[in-house]
């Protein structure tokens, strides 16, 4: 490291090591790593990826490594990590190991999980095996559908058959936890097919799932579909899906614990409910966001600028805000509410040492009266009609 | 020129007749305007006069044309608003001219307006020089067209000049007819000067530019003068003619029209109308004719964020320098807070202010249920006039209330006699009369509230008549009537704006219709909405707006929460757009689009 770099770093410890450290953050710290290659772009992923080649990829690792040096700066303790995409899968076992290493060697803590995302057909035992040693605890496989022709709409990536050796391939290597992704509403896609999908996901025995509805996000080749009319949007549809799935994995055994995410008893993604919970992360690589020490920000989705930022130890960040205790409580109960378990109103205006607005008091009643949340003890959750409606109900919560 | 060569003339005719085009031939002819400047239709100068193809305010141009006996002549036009809302401003300008060219289109014949405004000029005593326009339409029936003329207006058929203003036709003709048959200016011997006005417009550098014609005398700058309606005194700064751009001039005399500009900043002080005469030679009598021009519509306007009321005050108040017929107060309404409540003309001149406001002054705005003005004979014996429902008395304390009712000329297709009819009776009004137009056509001379021609009689009239339809109207007396307040409220909140002053037999109808079309236009909440129409404090109809099923995310991690909050964000932006009542949010657009029929 260069020694200007480092007299830098040594100046900006001072700065933050003794400096303010709210009780409104939790004691919990996780990291996220966003791993911006895919092979191809999916038709329905807006998220920031690109096509790698070598150079872009150790380019890219290298910054990982500087990034993780400057943001390691206040010794803070890792409890989570989340290695997301992109495709992180898609590294070869030797940069997946490169990439363990650089997260193990910059931050202190013992992490209690370790997720990374794989898609079906990355999934290689060389890389599994790097990753079982790194101290990796989770997989999660972005599993879609095991319907073929239902893959095909989303731009076939892979097929049920690679699906299933997939997660024989990560079970032989006994991670301890296993989430597979579905997504649901894809065009042709009735309730019929999406229990189907659900069983077959089931029978495979994650201790994890999550069911995303499918969006149509800008940018993205089912967008364009969209507008062209050569798909449509069927709200009534994917309200009853929706159902649909919370209805058929309660039968299965999983408990509903957010929207779209879906555990075994104590297998709940830590990372996640974390973030919901308002605590603090910091997201390494480009597009990656971080909420940590009273700010909220974005890496910038560009892997050149991202890189560049990195190496004048200048980031690139976008959509940079000051946090303060309104805007986090707000933030908690509205994400918050996104989970089963819903808040707890006198632990969150504890935590954040002020009160509810009246007016969320007040939408807080009208919604209880409406059937759309329940109140016991403190806690306010809201109820499945509630729940399918959380974003109206988040926008009638914000100040 | 002598005053033996000047003819002031009109061109009436019905909407969309080919009026404004065959000025621009005239123009294009005279060379008063060579063809690359005049953009099509030259003499309708704002925007929104052109989009909706119809003439507002009306315009003069002078023009010169060397007629085939080699004498020159000055024309001066006069072209007039075409619509009924504007209908005394249409007679001022005729009162300006001593004829009138009659436009008919030869494919759609004599309409109701045509009617209208040709008897509004035989009354004047103008001269009328028929001209069937668009004889090179396929479609064109020009027997029928002559008979019309003699039948419905006793005009000779002879008279008539066949042309075509698009391509040209017969217009050498027209302004032979024009120099030749129309008379030269009348009322010129009176002995003091008089000047009539016939219209104003507002400038920002020379305050009001009045539009006059000189009937007798003369008028040029810095004479002392004095407008007869409230004999306000003023100096002359400035005469001038149009050409069709204002051109200054020495003096006007007899029978010029021009524009005349005094210390008066205000167009709302220049009374249309008016007659001007010089203050030290006073004549002694006015131009007949003049009316006080009296708002016959009320609605509130009110900014849909509250912090516009001072933009909204100002926008309106630049509206009104160039717009003597707006009138405008402040009042307060439950629901909507701090606003104006506005006079129009009728229910176009107040559409075109509405939009307006929201272009010109970028305001967004919401407008109340229109009413007219009732006389409320109170119980004490003190009759008050109520143009708010809001300030209707209790009914207690009411001994009877009194509407305006119109008389109606309604042109129809015999093919839908039957439906008009009934529309007619729905609207409570009585036909005294029908006529014969010829085998196709009818005309139907109605009484009707003015209450119930306001929001819809004219659409549902062009869609029963598939557009072949159509009607002019004049003030007729006032009526006793069973008049009763409805309100309407939003989850059981009142909503002042909504309220209306309905029949008694027809409330429980109209209230339905209300209640379903606000029910539509509410957007979906998080819960169930009852809309809810009240007479007298009992619910006489209700529609439900279904609460909404579905609003969610699925993907929500880290990386989305500034996204997401952005979109939440801006959801509740969309909400602040909207009036908040109690906790429903009504789009603005909601207190106009209940107006409008959609039933067809």
């Amino acid at each position: 490291m260069q020694a200007g770099l480092k007299a830098t770093i040594e100046t900006k410890k001072n700065e933050l090591g003794s400096e303010f450290q709210p009780k409104w953050w939790g004691k919990t710290l996780g990291l996220y790593v966003h791993v911006p290659f895919c092979a191809t772009s999916c038709d329905f992923c807006a998220f920031y990826q690109v096509q790698g080649d070598r150079a872009g990829i150790r380019a890219y690792l290298e910054g990982i490594e500087e990034e993780a040096a400057q943001a390691a700066v206040a010794g803070q303790e890792l409890r989570t990590c989340f290695f997301g995409g992109g495709t992180p899968g898609l590294l070869k076992a030797k940069d997946l190991q490169i990439l363990c290493e650089t997260v193990r060697r910059n931050f202190r803590g013992s992490l209690v999980e370790w997720t990374v995302e794989m898609a079906p057909s990355t999934v290689k035992i060389d890389k599994l095996k790097v990753l079982k040693e790194q101290g990796v605890t989770r997989i999660s496989m972005g599993v879609q559908s095991f319907d073929d022709a239902l893959l095909d709409k989303l731009g076939r990536q892979h097929s049920r058959k690679q699906i299933l050796k997939a997660y024989d391939l990560i079970r032989e290597e006994g991670f301890e936890s296993v989430n597979l992704d579905l997504i649901f509403a894809i065009p042709g896609q009735n309730e019929a097919r999406l229990k189907e999908d659900i069983r077959q996901a089931a029978q495979l025995g994650p201790d994890h799932l999550s069911t995303y509805c499918l969006t149509f996000e800008e940018d993205t080749a089912l967008f364009v579909q969209l507008s062209e009319g050569k798909v449509a949007l069927d709200v009534d549809l994917e309200t009853r899906l929706y159902l649909t799935c919370w209805e058929e994995l309660e039968r299965l055994g999983y408990e509903q614990y957010e929207i779209s995410n879906f555990a075994r008893r104590g297998k709940q993604c830590l990372h996640n409910v974390n973030t919901w919970k308002m605590d603090q992360w910091i997201g390494l690589g480009p597009s990656a966001a971080s909420q940590f020490r009273g700010r909220r920000y974005s890496n910038v989705p560009d892997l050149d600028r991202w890189l560049e930022g990195v190496k004048a130890n200048h980031p690139n960040w976008i959509d940079q805000s000051d946090l303060n205790e309104a805007l986090l409580l707000e933030d908690a109960l509205i994400f918050g509410l996104r989970m089963s378990d819903g808040v707890d109103l006198n632990e969150l205006q504890e935590r954040f040492g002020r009160k509810l607005t009246r007016s969320q008091s007040k939408t807080i009643e009208a919604l209880e009266s409406d059937g759309k949340l329940r109140k016991s003890g403190g806690r306010i959750r809201l109820t499945k009609a509630g729940r399918l409606l959380s974003d109206a109900v988040g926008s009638t919560l914000m100040v | 020129m002598k005053t033996d060569h000047k003819r002031n003339f009109s061109i009436i005719a019905h909407v969309d007749h080919g009026k404004t085009t065959l000025s621009d031939r005239l123009l294009e002819h005279t060379a008063t305007v060579t063809q690359r400047v005049l953009t099509e239709q030259h003499l309708d100068s704002m925007d929104l006069e052109r989009e909706r193809g119809i003439t507002i305010k009306s315009h003069p141009v002078t023009m010169h044309y060397k007629a085939k006996n080699g004498e020159l002549y000055q024309l001066n036009l006069m072209d007039t608003p075409g619509h009924v809302d504007f209908s005394y401003e249409v007679s001022r300008s005729l009162a300006a001219c001593e004829g009138a060219l009659l436009l008919i289109d030869a494919a759609q014949g004599v309409e109701a307006q045509t009617v209208a405004n040709a008897n509004l000029a035989v009354d004047q005593d103008l001269v009328i020089i028929p001209v069937i326009n668009k004889i090179d339409l396929p479609s064109a029936n020009l027997d029928l067209c002559l008979k019309q003329l003699e039948d419905l207006l006793a005009i000779p058929a002879e008279e008539a000049i066949l042309a075509s203003a698009k391509n040209g036709i017969g217009i050498e003709e027209i302004l032979e007819a024009i120099a030749l048959r129309i008379a030269p200016p009348r009322w010129t011997d009176c002995g003091e000067t008089r000047v009539g006005v016939f219209d104003s417009v507002y400038d920002a550098y020379r305050g009001a530019i009045v539009y006059i014609r000189a009937f007798s005398g003369k008028i040029k700058r810095g004479d002392q003068i004095v407008m007869m309606s409230d004999n306000t005194r003023a100096e002359v700064k400035e005469v001038g003619v149009f050409t069709p751009s204002m051109q200054k001039s020495e003096t006007l005399t007899a029978g010029d029209v021009g524009y005349l500009v005094c210390n008066i900043k205000n167009v709302a002080e220049i009374k249309i109308g008016d007659t001007i005469t010089h203050y030290h030679n006073q004549a002694k009598e006015m131009l007949p004719g003049y009316q006080e021009v009296r708002p016959l519509v009320f609605s509130g306007i009110y900014p849909v964020e509250t912090s516009d009321f001072e933009k909204l005050k100002a926008g309106m108040g630049k509206l009104q320098l160039n717009d003597a017929a707006f009138s405008f107060q402040a009042e307060s309404s439950m629901a909507l807070g701090f606003g104006f409540r506005c006079g129009f003309l009728g229910l176009l001149h107040m559409e075109i202010i509405q939009e307006r406001i929201r272009r010109e002054y970028d305001v967004d705005i919401i407008s109340t249920y229109p009413s007219v003005i009732y006389k409320v004979e109170k119980v004490i014996g003190e009759v008050i006039e109520v143009d708010n429902p809001i300030n209707l008395p209790d009914p207690s304390a009411i001994e009877r209330i009194l509407e305006p009712t119109i008389k109606a000329t309604i042109h129809v297709p015999n093919d839908s006699i039957g439906d008009i009819l009934n529309l007619v009776m729905d609207k409570r009004g009585v036909c005294d009369h029908t006529e014969t137009l010829d085998e196709t056509r009818l005309m139907l001379v109605c009484n009707l509230p003015l209450n119930e021609i306001l929001v819809d009689f004219n659409d549902r009239l062009k869609s029963i008549t598939r557009g072949y339809g159509s009607m002019d109207y004049e003030l007729d007396e006032y009526r006793e009537s069973k008049l009763v307040k409805m309100d309407i409220m939003v989850n059981g909140e009142p909503v002042d704006a909504f309220s209306s002053i309905v029949h008694q037999d027809k409330a429980r109808v109209k209230g339905k219709v209300l209640c379903e079309k606000l029910a539509d236009i509410i957007p979906m909440h998080l819960f169930k909405i009852a809309v809810q129409a009240a007479v007298g404090g009992n619910i006489i109809a209700r529609a439900n707006v279904r609460a909404m099923r579905k609003d969610v995310t699925a993907k929500c991690y880290g990386g989305d929460i500034s996204r997401k909050r952005k979109l939440l964000d801006k959801q509740k932006e969309g909400k602040r757009k909207m009036k908040n009542i109690g906790n429903v949010s009504i789009p603005p657009d909601a207190f106009i689009k209940v107006l409008k029929n959609d039933r067809d």
